[in-house]
């Protein structure tokens, strides 16, 4: 199924011998997932529960003028019907997003509209009933009247001046750098960000050649294949329980806490079995409506989206537009890079724009540098994370104008981009600078692959490779680890496995202790039976909550020698485990395995448990990845489809912990990418109405629309992890965006400006270009 | 049936399903309520050909069955693979040709409940002032809708006969009198009243020299996607000599569009690059782009060359 390389890298020569990293053993959901058994969030079943369905706004940009649910409450089978008038006042008037912070009560009123309806499929009112037909039939019966406004759909509409206001309720006005006034009136620009490095005037001084362009790219939906759901059951004693699909329970507890006004400690957060999310199920959306229903009702209430609500209503990347104008010297050196970036937030500030223009320039060293970002509201739904937020967008128009440049130079592309490589110590966009990073070594592993070297031939046909650059997470992150008197291991994560990460976990917790994967039972906990743990997502779950099993094994290991010292009647000091062979040593050759001893733990003293609550960004350095892609396609000039021929992934994946569930990730990310770049597009009426909100009109592609993706896994171990572990799922989505637009300019002669690249685009693209 | 307006015929169903799950209805579009199963009429999906008779289909033969018919495969390969090329291998497996022919328009406004376009009784075209990628750039009038049957072309472009069952009883035409356009009535897409049935579809023999194309551009690679543009030719020709052509487009206008300016063009002519870029420039001089899709119009005129080169190889 995969094919893949392991090419010597640097380190790889030095590299330690593992045992179970960098095999590729069963994941302990995969068969449960494989005969349908899962538990996924839908599936929950309660006695007693109700189903639920909302209301949603028909326009984009509308007054709620009037709002009666007496009609809906009166039909039989009907046990309740919510509003925002359920909703308590915020506790805190400003809440901390990871953008910045922004009113509270907008978090509530993205949840269920109060004044006013920001986006077309914006919650006005849940009900719930015996039976999800009736619910639904009640949804019917509730009146609302509007005063509709006029849109705000695109860039152009809100950045115009006189455009319609979203945010015109005064709240921003406490929150510093919020909505600040555009030439002293109000605006859609919710946010500005400015990063500077060295002096740009002084770099395009220096240039020989200077290039500038604008891209544009479409608002796309990860697409997960479960739709977002939500169970709660608020008991009579106050406490309530919520079951969901979502990437990170402590993340939907902080918000449903908050939305609620409720403590904390009232309210636990079961994780369910997640059918994907690629950052979007880190966004609470039905969880608070199912737990006020159950509040009215004193039942249990489920409610479950349909396609459509989830393309309408949750969370998909931003439309986007940036400007790029870029310097270099004959000889390829790039001396300058002026880029300013417009991205979409939707309704509610807070775009990934700042991703976009920390990593727009991520692999490269750029001494004068200005990125100027946007972050603009739109009457559409909120953004919500998406792999490598932020991310494809800008590098798309960056790794596009260095093609055009490579083209103007008469360099190879790939040594343009070697010539400016960035390396430890490189200055980032973000001020910082760069750690230990893979960099060269993923360029000069394109470079030389076959497939980079290998001769194209036929009409039309093109490659074009591009690169990509995420920064990765750290955080927080909890683990516990019981051992059973047959010495095999319970470890249970706060991580909510997305990607085989229970298996990645349960094989760094066993390489570290020197024992079996088999012999570890790898479970996701929920909020009430582990520690804080961040979300799965920003690549950091192998590398963080990694890093928090490979603490609670040291803490299994220590806590055996002391257990086996006591046997013994020896200092402490004077046993060592030894995790080649799981096995205790002591003074006079004595020694003693693991699982020996965890036989013999009941008459010492009792069980142990391990465990560790660890930040790994204080305790390590998240590692930054790279990726480079190179595409051949074919241009069928004359209906203007694009077709992949041939694609290979090079990425640095620091160290390959599960080889396969890598492969996937770098494979999964690439199609995602290639969607954006030929097939994926939100299409909005001028009135705010999404018209493609189904897969059929939406046109993800699927396996069977692309080529086996070749991967090619550099191994540039992260120092700052224990078994040098870099975040590696995010990066792969960044690259093919880049590369697919520079191949079908190599195959046809035409640069695609705007994604997706559809055959109407191509055809237009031609005919400009006097092509046909 | 006909004496309930809210009864419908159902076959796969795969059409019908969907369209009732998406609660299309308006003045014009009842909600169906009662659904009448005609998978159960003995002998409705015979697939039967007789060399001197022709091939006859009935209608709830599956696409899937059709499109690997040795006998469709060999005579009647345009249909073979039209059949094959709509849908999805599931799809196709429940799919029928008589469902596939009477399914209904994929137009996104039509679609969405929020839009009572002139289709369902309403009184607007949406699709003029907005998202028009996909509409029809020929024929559209008050509704510009492009016919999304891939087997249709086919059908047509096979010279084709309709048996339908009505309330005056049994009737045949060709396929070409068969499909209407909005002009004729906005709230169909065909002769077919409420409670009237398709109940055999035939076409002649085609001649020992014909040549035959299907060809569909569509905007994913594999997976299922409506046409973009498709075309189903038939060339009966003696080497470079063109004797007759036939020659049907869909995802271009709001019914299957025989592009009889090319036909003509071609008919009893030798075939050369000019004289296939004129007949296709004849077909598509009356086109009418909207604001987003004046690219399906060189679409249109490729594909015809592309065709009608294909089935004369
Ligand atoms: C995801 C998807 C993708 C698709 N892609 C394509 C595509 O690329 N190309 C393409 O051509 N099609 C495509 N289709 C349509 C598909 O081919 C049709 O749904 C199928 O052929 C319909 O057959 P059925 O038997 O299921 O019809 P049904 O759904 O049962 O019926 C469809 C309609 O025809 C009427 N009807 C059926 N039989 C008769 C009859 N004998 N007399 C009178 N009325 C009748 C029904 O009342 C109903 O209105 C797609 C459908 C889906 C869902
Ligand atoms: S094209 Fe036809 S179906 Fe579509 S909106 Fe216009 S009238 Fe309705």
């Amino acid at each position: 199924m995969t094919t893949t390389e392991k090419p010597e890298t640097a380190a790889a020569a030095g590299a330690p011998e593992y045992k179970v990293i960098g095999t590729r053993p069963v994941r302990p959901d995969g068969v449960d997932k494989v005969t349908g058994r899962a538990i996924y969030g839908a599936d929950v079943r309660l006695p007693g529960m109700l189903y639920g369905r909302v209301k949603r706004s028909p326009h984009a940009h509308a007054i709620i003028k009037r709002l009666d649910v007496s009609k809906a409450l009166a039909l039989p089978g009907v046990q309740a019907v919510l509003t925002h008038e359920d909703f308590p006042e915020p506790a805190e008037p400003i809440m901390q997003t990871i953008r910045g912070p922004q009113p509270t009560a907008w978090d509530t009123e993205r949840q269920m509209a109060r004044r006013k309806v920001l986006f077309k499929g914006h919650p006005v009112a849940a009900v719930c009933a015996s039976d999800v037909h009736t619910a639904e039939d009640a949804l019917d019966l509730i009146e609302v009247e509007y005063e509709v406004l006029p849109a705000v759909v695109s860039l152009d509409t809100a950045l115009l001046p006189g455009a319609p206001i979203l945010h015109d309720d005064g709240k921003a006005d406490a929150v510093e750098g919020l909505f600040e006034l555009v030439d002293g009136k109000p605006s859609n620009i919710a946010r500005r960000l400015d990063l500077t490095v060295g002096d740009i005037e002084v770099g395009f001084a220096e240039a020989d050649v200077i290039l500038e362009r604008e891209y544009e790219t479409s608002m796309a939906h990860q697409g997960y294949i479960e739709p977002h759901n939500g169970t709660a059951i608020w008991n009579n004693d106050g406490k309530l329980t919520i079951w969901t699909s979502t990437q990170g329970a402590f993340g939907i507890r902080q918000n449903v806490a908050r939305t609620l006004n409720i403590p904390l400690g009232d309210l636990r957060v079961v994780p369910a079995e997640i059918g994907g999310g690629f950052g979007a199920k880190n966004v609470v959306y039905l969880e608070p409506l199912a737990a006020l229903l159950s509040k009215k009702t004193g039942r249990p209430v489920q409610i479950t989206m349909n396609r459509t609500e989830v393309l309408e209503a949750t969370g998909p990347t931003s439309g986007t537009r940036s400007w790029v104008r870029m310097g270099a010297k004959r000889d390829g050196t790039i001396v300058a890079a002026d880029i300013r970036l417009e991205y979409e937030a939707g309704a509610y500030p807070g775009s990934p724009m700042p991703g976009g223009a920390r990593c727009a320039l991520g692999p490269y060293a750029v001494p004068h540098q200005r990125i100027v970002g946007f972050d603009v509201v739109v009457n559409k739904p909120k953004v919500a994370a998406y792999r490598a937020p932020g991310a494809p967008a800008s590098e798309f128009a960056v790794e596009s104008l260095l093609d055009e440049l490579a083209e103007r130079l008469e360099m190879d592309p790939m040594d343009l981009r070697l010539k400016n490589c960035a390396t430890a110590g490189t200055p980032r966009s973000d001020g910082a600078t760069h750690g230990s990073i893979g960099a060269r070594e993923v360029m000069e592993a394109v470079a030389s692959h076959p497939h980079y070297r290998s001769e194209m031939g036929g009409r039309d046909v093109g490659r074009g490779v591009a690169m990509g650059f995420w920064q990765n997470g750290g955080g927080e992150s909890s683990a516990y680890a019981n051992v059973h008197q047959d010495g095999r291991v319970t470890l249970v994560t706060g991580s909510v496995d997305i990607g085989g990460q229970r298996a990645a976990l349960a094989m760094q917790f066993a390489e570290t202790m020197g024992i079996p994967y088999e012999d570890v039972n790898s479970l996701v906990g929920d909020t009430d039976t582990i520690g804080f743990t961040g979300n799965t997502g920003g690549s950091r779950t192998t590398f963080a909550t990694g890093w928090a099993v490979y603490q609670a094994a040291l803490d299994v290991r220590a806590q055996m020698e002391q257990r086996v010292a006591q046997m013994w009647e020896v200092d402490p000091s004077e046993v060592t485990y030894d995790p080649k062979d799981a096995t205790l040593r002591g003074p006079e050759g004595k020694e003693i395995t693991f699982k020996a001893a965890a036989r013999r733990l009941p008459g010492t003293g009792g069980m142990i448990q391990g465990q560790a609550d660890i930040v790994a960004t204080n305790v390590g350095k998240v590692g930054a990845c790279y990726g480079a892609h190179i595409a051949d396609v074919e241009v069928d000039r004359e209906t203007g489809k694009v077709t992949i021929l041939r694609y290979t992934a090079v990425q640095d994946v620091g160290r390959a912990i599960h080889p396969a569930y890598v492969e996937g990730q770098i494979q999964g990310g690439a199609v995602q990418g290639i969607g954006m770049a030929l097939n994926e597009e939100y299409v909005y009426n001028d009135d705010g109405t999404m018209v493609n909100s189904s897969f059929l009109d939406y046109r993800m592609p699927v396996a069977n629309d692309v080529p086996m993706i070749e991967t090619v896994m550099v191994e540039v171990p992260n120092p700052g992890h224990p078994f040098g572990v870099r975040g590696v799922g995010e990066v792969p989505i960044v690259p093919p965006l880049g590369a697919i637009a520079n191949a079908i300019f190599d195959a046809v002669g035409v640069r695609v400006t705007r994604l997706p690249a559809s055959p109407r685009v191509i055809l237009e693209e031609l005919e400009a270009a006097g092509g046909t | 049936m006909r004496a309930n307006p809210e009864a419908r015929p159902i076959a796969g169903g795969s059409d019908l399903l969907g369209w009732i799950k998406e609660d299309v209805q308006g003045t014009g579009e009842p909600r169906w309520n009662l659904l009448v199963d005609i998978r159960t009429i003995p002998g409705s999906d015979e697939i039967r050909f007789d060399e001197a008779d022709g091939l006859t289909l009935g209608p709830l033969a599956t696409l899937d069955a059709i499109e690997h018919s040795p006998e469709v495969q060999d005579r009647y390969p345009v249909l073979s693979r039209a059949a094959g090329a709509a849908a999805s291998p599931n799809i196709r497996h429940v799919g029928t040709i008589g469902g596939n022919i009477n399914q209904r328009p994929r137009c996104w406004y039509l679609r969405n409940t929020e839009f009572d376009c002139y289709k369902k009784g309403g009184n607007f075209c949406f699709a003029v002032t907005g998202k028009n990628e996909y509409h029809a750039i020929l024929n559209g009038e008050l509704c510009y809708i492009v016919h999304p049957s891939d087997a249709a072309p086919a059908l047509m472009a096979l010279h084709a006969d309709a048996t339908i069952r009505t309330a005056d009883g049994e009737q045949t035409m060709p396929f070409d009198e068969y499909f209407i356009g909005p002009r004729q009535d906005v709230l169909r897409e065909n002769v077919l009243q409420q409670g009237d049935l398709l109940t055999r579809i035939h076409m002649p023999t085609p001649s020992p020299n014909a040549g035959m194309s299907f060809i569909k551009a569509q905007r994913r690679g594999e997976t299922y996607d409506f046409a973009v543009v498709n075309v189903a030719t038939v060339i009966v020709h003696e080497g470079d000599q063109i004797e007759d052509a036939s020659i049907v487009l869909s995802g271009v206008a709001p019914t299957p569009f025989r592009a009889v300016a090319a036909e003509d063009a071609l008919r009893g002519q030798t075939v050369s690059d000019g004289l296939l870029q004129q007949a296709a420039g004849a077909a598509l001089l009356r086109a009418r782009p909207m604001t987003e899709n004046a690219y399906k119009v060189g679409i249109s005129k490729n594909l015809i060359v592309r065709s009608v080169r294909e089935a004369m190889a």
